[in-house]
């Protein structure tokens, strides 16, 4: 079980009981290799987010058990976790989440601090840390001063301050605009690489998936085998493949979340030509996901 | 920990002029009613203190002047005379009355004064007589002047007129002032009567006045002896003691409102940083350490609130002392150890419904969105 950064067998989470109960999870299972970058996609609802909060060490599994670093998660009392969470995971949300009255420096020291490191020792590292992610110039701003990608890099040094093994990242580009969002990306797959951590991102954005070593598309609480997702060029809907309709056009298939798409696009095929460039594009169309 | 208290305290700062402002008036309220009546505590005492006497003899269980009747035969003159250690006795008859002039009526303690009198006569006279003789008064020149008369003016006691021979100044008490007549008059007022009130006793010069009061108990029987300081003490007790209920329930007003104001916004302050301390538990903090950062903020508000209280109050009583009326105000130690004790109580207090809020938050609800 050392092997693995993060081990995940076959966790369920139930939530009610008798008619009203309702599995968000069922029987997942998921091995994280040390330096591993694992993108987990899906619908709203399909369970993403308590799946993080699980690994996260924030809420139990009804069932089945998962393993960080060697460590049952599940097997600890809950006065253990937050040692667990403060230690040796990192977190990462799509809104920051900054402490307002602290500055740059303080929103990280203070995650070290209470770790039992001193405070001049962790200030140190917090401004080395925050120097090094390219905010050398902001240690004494506020939140409030920065922008949303100097926010979010904030964040990542404050997840990074205590070594932690695994970094989890809810949404991490929702809240910055397109370059930003990539710059930020690219920070964290350099970060994965160069420092061997473990990184497990959840995120509904696409373009997360050309820094991710795999990605898992996670739909009704069950990861689904093989999905490969096309995106429908009349709406730009994301869609799974083989559910979708489809029609050929100049040798090339096309594929639709609706009848009415694909009308409308077999209508005039050459209105959705610069659709018809991107979805041509392998890595943005025919992203093929791998599962465990 | 101190940092991240004090930055979240200060960071709001209408918040924080808010918390620590309404902390500052309601400790105001206790602290200057406290200087209030240490200021009257002190100055009832002023004719004890300025009497000159080391050693006040009273009847049997009286222990004080205010609102008390002493009745001595005048035997006990010569038997304190006698007493080694002893350098005079000077007999006072004392009534605590009105004095009227014209419409206005003042209380005062009205001094049976004997003419060769080694204590117990006004101490600073600044026109007319120091001892009265019979049909004169000395009166203080503050009330003389609040009434508009002057020397050989007339005052009523008892329905007797008295000229004004003399003024004294500083025998005024806020609650009533001090005024001297002779001592024949004084036993007239009252029927023509031998007894006396009070020995006033100075002691020889290196003789110990508690070794000499000892001596009065043990070879003077039937009185009641105590120093002037004991004397003294228990006039302030008295006055105290009557003011009790009043101050007991401004003190309760004042905790009050320094609890609501305080409890309300330490609420507002957590409830508005309440996503800030789920972020914090999501990431690892124990709650712990989030109610030693709430009791922290409570704690800096109200020791700041409790210094500002203390300023203004230390101001006030500047400014009244400057005014030209009676009242001066006195911050003792004991009122700023009541009033510390009521800051520390409050801010445990105010605390207990921030702290209980950080205990029920989800540390999970952070990952949505709450």
């Amino acid at each position: 079980m050392t092997n693995f950064a993060l081990q995940v067998n076959g966790i369920t989470k139930r939530y009610g009981s008798g008619t009203t109960e309702v599995a968000a999870i069922s029987d997942i299972s998921l091995t994280v290799a040390q330096g591993e970058i694992v993108l987990i996609m899906g619908p709203s609802g399909s369970g993403k987010t308590t799946l993080l909060l699980m690994v996260g060490a924030l809420l139990k599994p009804t069932e089945g058990s998962i393993w960080l670093d060697g460590l049952d998660l599940t097997s600890l009392n809950e006065r253990a976790l937050p040692d667990i969470r403060l230690r040796q995971l990192g977190f990462i949300f799509q809104d920051f989440k900054l402490l307002s009255a602290l500055t740059v420096l303080d929103n990280v020291a203070i995650v070290a601090e209470l770790a039992g490191m001193t405070t001049k020792a962790a200030r140190r590292k917090a401004a080395d840390l925050l120097t090094e992610l390219g905010l050398g110039e902001r240690l004494t701003f506020l939140p409030e001063k920065l922008s949303g990608g100097e926010k979010q890099r904030v964040a990542v040094a404050r997840a990074l301050i205590n070594e932690p093994r695994i970094i989890l990242a809810d949404e991490p580009t929702a809240n910055l605009d397109s370059k930003i969002g990539l710059q930020i990306m690219r920070l964290l797959r350099h970060i994965a690489k160069e420092q061997g951590r473990s990184l497990i991102i959840v995120s509904h954005d696409q373009r997360i998936k050309d820094i991710a070593d795999r990605v898992l598309w996670l739909e009704d609480g069950r990861f689904k085998d093989m999905v490969t997702m096309v995106t429908d060029p009349v709406c730009g809907m994301a869609l799974e493949r083989d559910k979708a309709t489809s029609a050929v056009w100049d040798g090339q298939a096309f594929y639709f979340c609706s009848e009415g798409c694909r009308h409308e696009f077999l209508d005039n095929p050459a209105r959705f030509q610069t659709h018809q460039d991107v979805i041509s594009s392998p890595s943005a169309i025919h992203q093929e996901h791998s599962l465990d | 920990m101190l940092r991240f208290a004090f930055r979240n305290l200060f960071h709001k700062k209408a918040y924080f002029l808010a918390s620590v402002g309404g902390m500052a008036l309601a400790l105001m309220l206790i602290l200057s009613l406290d200087a209030i009546v240490n200021g009257i505590q002190a100055k009832i005492t002023t004719y004890i203190d300025h009497s000159g006497a080391d050693i006040f003899v009273s009847q049997p269980g009286v222990r004080n002047m205010h609102m008390a009747s002493s009745t001595l035969p005048l035997t006990v003159l010569d038997q304190v005379r006698g007493v080694v250690g002893v350098e005079s006795v000077t007999p006072i008859r004392y009534l605590g009355n009105i004095i009227a002039a014209g419409d206005d009526r003042y209380p005062a303690y009205v001094i049976g004064l004997p003419k060769d009198a080694q204590a117990g006569g006004p101490w600073q006279i600044t026109q007319g007589v120091a001892i009265p003789k019979d049909g004169e008064i000395i009166i203080d020149r503050g009330i003389a002047d609040a009434i508009g008369i002057g020397l050989g003016d007339s005052v009523r006691i008892l329905s007797k007129e008295f000229r004004i021979a003399g003024l004294s100044e500083g025998t005024d008490t806020f609650i009533n002032s001090v005024v001297f007549i002779s001592f024949d008059d004084f036993a007239q007022l009252r029927g023509n009567t031998e007894a006396i009130s009070f020995v006033l006793v100075k002691v020889k010069a290196g003789e110990s006045p508690t070794a000499v009061a000892d001596l009065i108990r043990t070879n003077v029987g039937d009185v009641n002896v105590q120093l002037r300081a004991e004397f003294a003490t228990q006039e302030r007790r008295v006055v105290g003691d009557m003011s009790t209920d009043i101050v007991t329930i401004m003190n309760l007003i004042g905790f009050l409102i320094g609890l609501a104001v305080m409890a309300l916004t330490i609420y507002i302050a957590t409830f508005a940083r309440r996503r800030e301390y789920g972020l914090l538990k999501a990431l690892g903090v124990r709650s712990s350490f989030l109610y030693r950062v709430v009791l922290t903020q409570t704690l800096i508000s109200v020791v700041i609130g409790l210094v500002l209280a203390l300023l203004f109050t230390l101001l006030m009583s500047a400014i009244v002392s400057l005014l030209d009326v009676k009242l001066t105000l006195q911050v003792s130690p004991a009122s700023l150890l009541k009033v510390s004790t009521v800051s520390l109580l409050i801010a445990g207090l105010a605390a207990v419904l921030p702290v209980k809020q950080i205990a029920q938050l989800e540390p999970a609800a952070v990952f949505r969105g709450a």
